[in-house]
């Protein structure tokens, strides 16, 4: 699913050297985390798959197809075959939480008629269908989370980014969210989960990946904090 | 597409400066535009009419021999035509429009010459043969309506210059107020662009509400510039048909109805083609 090839990404202005000679592989239907003190890169590996970024140096393969090759529209095309929940793309504030997920289904141009199943399932699968009309103040920041990963799966993608996604949330919250994420695993979409929470990475073990300074340092494939 | 029109309206809505200054930028434009052209459509016309009635006329001595003279300026190559009126007819002519003439020709002898009038092809020519025909034995005086005529274009054709100026400074204006504009409404909503980019909106998708924007407004300075040109110039035309018959004015709607209809036209292309430019680059910043 995704495939990395001695990719070096480092970022033009600055010059930082945010990924150095990665090489990994991440199968589908896998549930991956992914580790490494702040700066080690783990952002700019997930800007890399999302071709926010192209690498320096290197390949990035995304389905089988280097990411040089989605231009123009099959940009677009291949991030909605992603879903993300990232910091920096927090929920739409003047939205309810009904409809910033349906915001997902209106930018990629599905039938409105279809929303309300799609909506609703993906709001039961996060355990938010009772608040769909709470706009995002009205909610804890452990509901929006769940919110914007129902928003990042409502379309059914392939492949879930999750950048952080316990955050700034309390333990259990943290505990609830990372058991939605495995829920939507388990249906078989492939998770990736960037994250400093030492404790659930060693609580709900998955493959972890490790990075330091942009190098991967260790690629556990059953789990473990190794810091 | 709803909402892509409530997503415009709303932009519109947030950012009524900028709005405002593209829509008053844009109507000048327009006005402007269509000023200096029924200014030149006028201004042609006249100059036709004009053309057709160069008249030189030719004044000659007592006792020249006129229908020699005629077939001698007929044959020069500017002369579209000739004719001679003598003396007599002149003085008939004059009665008609001053029954006055004939009464003071009784006291005083008829004042007029026998007359070549000859009518030139093209305005510049006139000076041309008025200097040939007056070195011809026989004429005594030579006159030409190519001063004031010669004056009367100069100063339209300076006037269409400056008003051409003028429009291309209004229309890199307007550009520049729709630039800031669309770019004023996609920072408002950049949250909102950022999430559509990363959930796999199409470029087109996330400009459409800012291209509607830019049509919006084009269409609103087109109807506004129309709604004052049209009355303000019916209105000029009356006034200078009624106190200056002589410059043919164009009033007939077949004839205006596709340059207002073009100006109308241009309002919408620029708000269209200004809003499409803009926003591509802004997106194009945001790579
Ligand atoms: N847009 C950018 N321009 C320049 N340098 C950047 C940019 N984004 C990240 N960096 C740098 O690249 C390196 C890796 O950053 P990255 O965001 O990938 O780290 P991270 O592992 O996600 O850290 P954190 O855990 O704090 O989120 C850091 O040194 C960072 O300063
Ligand atoms: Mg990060």
């Amino acid at each position: 699913m995704i495939q990395f090839k001695n990719v070096t990404l480092e970022y033009p202005v600055t010059r930082t050297l945010a990924l150095d000679d990665l090489s990994l592989q991440v199968a589908k239907g896998e549930f991956v985390y992914l580790v490494g003190h702040s700066g080690a890169g783990k952002s700019s590996f997930m800007n890399l798959v999302l071709k926010r970024a192209l690498p320096t140096r290197g390949e990035v393969r995304i389905a089988g197809e280097a990411l040089t090759r989605y231009r123009g529209r099959r940009t677009a095309l291949l991030r909605r075959r992603i879903g993300t929940v990232f910091q920096d793309n927090l929920l739409l504030d003047h939205l309810n939480a009904y409809d910033n997920v349906a915001f997902t289904l209106r930018v990629t141009g599905v039938p409105q008629r279809e929303w309300a199943g799609r909506v609703t399932t993906a709001l039961r699968t996060v355990g938010l269908e009772h608040k769909k009309y709470a706009l995002p103040v009205q909610l804890s920041q452990g509901e929006q989370q769940r919110v914007a990963i129902a928003r990042a799966i409502v379309a059914d993608p392939p492949l879930l980014l999750a950048d952080e996604p316990t955050g700034n949330l309390d333990p259990d919250h943290s505990r609830e969210v990372l058991k939605v994420l495995q829920n939507v695993n388990l249906r078989g979409t492939t998770v990736i989960v960037a994250t400093h929470a030492r404790d659930l990475v060693e609580t709900f073990r998955h493959r972890t990946l490790t990075l330091r300074k942009g190098r991967l340092v260790r690629d556990d494939p059953y789990g473990g904090y190794a810091l | 597409m709803t909402y892509h029109f409530r997503q415009a309206l709303l932009s519109m809505r947030g950012n009524v400066t900028a709005t405002f200054a593209t829509l008053t930028t844009m109507t000048l434009t327009l006005l402007m535009l269509g000023f200096v052209l029924l200014l030149t459509l006028n201004v042609d016309r006249t100059l036709e009419q004009l053309e057709s009635q160069v008249e030189v006329a030719a004044f000659l001595r007592p006792g020249t021999d006129g229908a020699a003279l005629l077939t001698q300026v007929r044959s020069l190559p500017q002369v579209r035509g000739a004719t001679l009126a003598t003396s007599e007819q002149v003085l008939d002519e004059m009665t008609r429009d001053y029954p006055y003439a004939r009464d003071a020709a009784q006291l005083a002898g008829n004042p007029f010459p026998d007359t070549l009038r000859l009518r030139v092809g093209r305005v510049e020519d006139s000076r041309t043969v008025a200097a040939a025909v007056s070195a011809l034995p026989g004429v005594q005086d030579v006159e030409y309506g190519a001063g004031y005529v010669d004056q009367t274009v100069r100063t339209l054709t300076a006037v269409r210059g400056a008003g051409y100026a003028l429009v291309g400074l209004l229309l890199l204006g307007t550009l520049f107020n729709i630039l800031n504009a669309v770019r004023v409404a996609m920072y408002a909503r950049r949250n909102e662009i950022s999430v559509m980019r990363l959930l796999g909106a199409t470029r087109g998708f996330i400009r459409m509400p800012h291209v509607i924007e830019g049509v919006l407004l084009g269409l609103a300075a087109a109807a506004l510039a129309l709604a004052l040109l049209t009355p303000a110039y019916l209105g000029l035309a009356s006034r200078v048909q009624l106190f200056a018959p002589v410059f043919p004015i164009v009033q007939d709607l077949p004839t205006l109805l596709p340059i207002l209809g073009g100006v109308g036209l241009l309002g919408v292309l620029i708000g269209l083609a200004g809003s499409l430019f803009a926003s591509r680059r802004y997106l194009r910043e945001l790579e």
